[in-house]
């Protein structure tokens, strides 16, 4: 062991640095569990989650994301807190963590606690320290908002199954799609030991459920289930592969939420990418979509690529995408179509699927009604009929529609990517190809 | 036949003493209006009747709208009556006409094809997501012990376009039953007030009140500090975005959160 002499930190300068060894890791959200306060201390969950604030690159901050320590004995080359990485090191007590936590909450500026840390000793020691910390949390100060935890792969499942019932959703981190990338990249992990913990978590939140029918108060497992995340634009991996491992987290892990990070080189390692343009955020973006697309669409990941076209199409959306290569399910007729064809319809959301099906009880739908019922007409028209109408004459043709969608990006009205584009295009346009020249 | 127009207050029991007095005319609804606040431009051929907000009236509209609409429905019109846009009171009366003379009923919400009742889901809809905001965004500051303040009374400024303080209160009355606090719309003149461990109410104003700095306790300037640094840590910089941090978290929520006022 060896001995690194610092001076007694203040909590203002631990705050900085373990605030930014965390800032990498993706999962901020706060949703997934319900409870009432108890009238004993503070705190409650809303099941939607909330967002406290907004931080200098769009993304939310709902939780004290800190970890515990940036000590770490393993030298994985995409982490800035690596032991072979020269950064101040420092380490929170269990005492700081509580009162940070209690203080921010009241103040209404957090939704919780999101605790990580980097190994220190070994894999037991560091998950006894969160365990320590999250029960004090819990019980001396009676803390009933959201806590996320991390479960450290190696440590002793005793350990995780005590940080489960004091959290409200736990996470382990895949890193990377493939385990031949994780180790190329990670010596000191092993796919193996992340999905140990993962499984046990899964089973004991299903356990839980049953123990939960059978005697109403006992106490909850991971209420808001778990979330992993992965490390995009590291390694050569295909979208395809990435999403297909996300598929099989999601229906054989059961888990919540899979996070993509685009990789950012924060060690100029020079076997990782070095990305000249900054992170990859349009693959990133394309990866949440069709994240989306798989949760709440009802769609299978071999729909939306296969292994002859592996990647997304960076100029217009997954369900676009799918929508143009299969006109044959097209024009949807709005008063008629079920539920799950609605949910099919690019510019037709889950709520705005939802308030069709209620709404046409009353009578047939127009298109005005559907602009009010908030379907974005500008991509949904070329697939759509409203009494067997279309909105204006269209051609169902698959270039004709990919041209007029990529055509209003490019005059800035269509599609809302949330950070700036080159005006990347699906096509090079040319004088023949307009709608007179044919 | 004449139009009819109904002045009435600007408040949720004004505009359903309004709807009240609308059925009571018993003169159809087609050419009953109800209008909320003064009358702007008067109308020719149009007779204009002043209502005063009655709190039996009120009651009997609530009760019959929870009974027949039920709850969602009728909370749906409580935030639509809150909106901060004049044409509120025409919605609401005929969403209600909608519902229990066309007869929709408890599914009046659904029926998006009226333009009333769409207008007043819509009107409902930008209350319930201020709400959600302000209670994401709203920002507590420690009071310091003074006379009529005890320590450690928890003290919030919110300037939000609609009337969202009665929305926001039940959230924080459970999530802080233990704490004293309460939440000021500088907008309404309005305050929201919470006794630690008893019912929340609502405290208005009077024309003369004016809102003085108040005093902060000594620990409250450091968890503000500690937290812009937390605020500026978490962000990733070769990531940065304010265009999408603004259109997540609009300048006027900002400028009520510490982490973004400038020290």
């Amino acid at each position: 062991m060896d001995v690194r002499i610092a001076p007694q930190m203040s909590v203002m300068d631990k705050l900085k640095i373990l605030g930014d060894a965390a800032k990498y890791d993706v999962s901020c959200s706060s949703s997934g569990s319900f409870r009432k306060n108890d009238g004993q201390g503070i705190g409650n969950t809303v099941a939607a989650g909330l967002c406290h604030s907004f931080a200098a690159d769009g993304r939310c901050v709902s939780l004290l994301k800190i970890l515990f320590t940036n000590e770490c004995i393993y030298d994985c080359r995409y982490c800035v807190n690596r032991c072979s990485n020269d950064v101040p090191r420092a380490s929170f007590t269990p005492d700081e963590v509580c009162e940070l936590t209690m203080e921010f909450y009241r103040r209404n500026y957090i939704e919780g606690l999101f605790l990580s840390s980097g190994i220190l000793y070994s894999p037991n020691y560091t998950m006894e320290l969160i365990c320590e910390t999250v029960h004090r949390l819990r019980t001396l100060h009676r803390f009933q908002g959201y806590i996320h935890v991390k479960a450290i792969p190696g440590a002793d499942p005793i350990l995780i199954q005590r940080a489960g019932y004091l959290a409200d959703r736990m996470s382990v981190n895949l890193e990377m799609a493939t385990a031949e990338g994780l180790r190329a990249v990670a010596p000191n992990k092993h796919r193996k030991n992340i999905l140990k913990p993962m499984r046990q978590i899964q089973e004991g939140i299903t356990e839980n459920k049953n123990e939960i029918t059978l005697y109403k108060h006992a106490p909850h497992f991971c209420e808001a289930g778990q979330s992993t995340q992965m490390v995009i634009g590291a390694l050569p991996e295909s979208d395809y592969q990435i999403m297909s491992v996300a598929e099989s987290l999601y229906d054989k892990f059961s888990l919540k939420r899979v996070y993509y990070s685009a990789f950012v080189n924060v060690n100029e390692e020079k076997d990782l990418p070095a990305l000249a343009g900054g992170p990859p955020l349009l693959r990133e973006h394309r990866l949440y979509q069709a994240d989306w697309l798989l949760r709440f669409y009802d769609f299978k990941v071999d729909e939306l690529l296969t292994a002859d076209r592996p990647n997304f199409n960076t100029a217009i959306d997954p369900k676009a995408d799918w929508a143009v290569r299969h006109l044959e399910c097209f024009p949807v007729e709005i008063n008629r179509a079920d539920y799950h064809l609605l949910l099919r319809i690019p510019g037709v959301g889950v709520k705005s699927a939802r308030r069709i099906v209620a709404a046409r009880r009353f009578g047939s739908l127009t298109f005005e009604d559907l602009k009010k019922i908030g379907v974005v007409l500008k991509r949904a028209l070329y697939f759509i009929t409203c009494n067997g109408r279309m909105m204006y004459p269209t051609k169902l043709e698959e270039q004709y529609i990919v041209r007029n969608l990529t055509y209003q990006n490019q005059m800035g009205r269509g599609e809302k990517l949330p950070f700036m584009t080159d005006g990347t295009t699906y096509r090079q346009m040319s004088l023949f190809d307009m709608a007179g020249f044919g | 036949m004449e139009e009819k127009y109904l002045v009435c207050e600007d408040s949720l029991e004004g505009i359903f003493t309004g709807i009240y007095d609308a059925y009571a005319l018993r003169e159809g609804h087609e050419h009953v209006h109800i209008q909320v606040g003064e009358e702007e431009n008067l109308r020719l051929f149009a007779t204009y009747v002043h209502i005063f907000p009655d709190p039996v009236k009120t009651e009997k509209v609530a009760d019959t709208l929870k009974v027949r609409l039920g709850e969602h429905v009728y909370h749906s019109l409580c935030r639509a009556a809150a909106s901060c846009y004049p044409d509120k009171g025409e919605a609401v009366y005929k969403t209600v006409v909608d519902a229990l003379t066309a007869g929709s009923g408890s599914r009046v919400m659904e029926n998006l094809r009226n333009p009333y009742v769409a207008r007043c889901f819509e009107l409902a809809r930008f209350t319930a997501n201020e709400a959600h905001y302000e209670i994401e965004f709203l920002r507590f500051q420690e009071l310091a012990n003074t006379k009529i303040a005890r320590d450690g009374v928890l003290f919030a400024r919110i300037g939000p376009k609609n009337n969202v303080i009665p929305f926001i209160m039940p959230h924080f009355a459970d999530r802080l039953s233990i704490e004293n606090f309460m939440v000021y719309d500088e907008n309404r003149r309005l305050f929201g007030v919470h006794p630690a461990r008893e019912e929340w109410y609502l405290v208005t104003a009077g024309d003369a009140f004016v809102l003085k700095d108040p005093a902060y306790s000594e620990k409250e300037e450091s968890y503000q500090e500690l937290f812009r640094a937390f605020h500026r840590t978490i962000g990733i910089r070769s990531r940065e975005n304010r265009k999408l941090q603004r259109q997540m978290c609009a300048y006027r929520y900002q400028d009520y959160m510490v982490e973004f006022q400038q020290t």
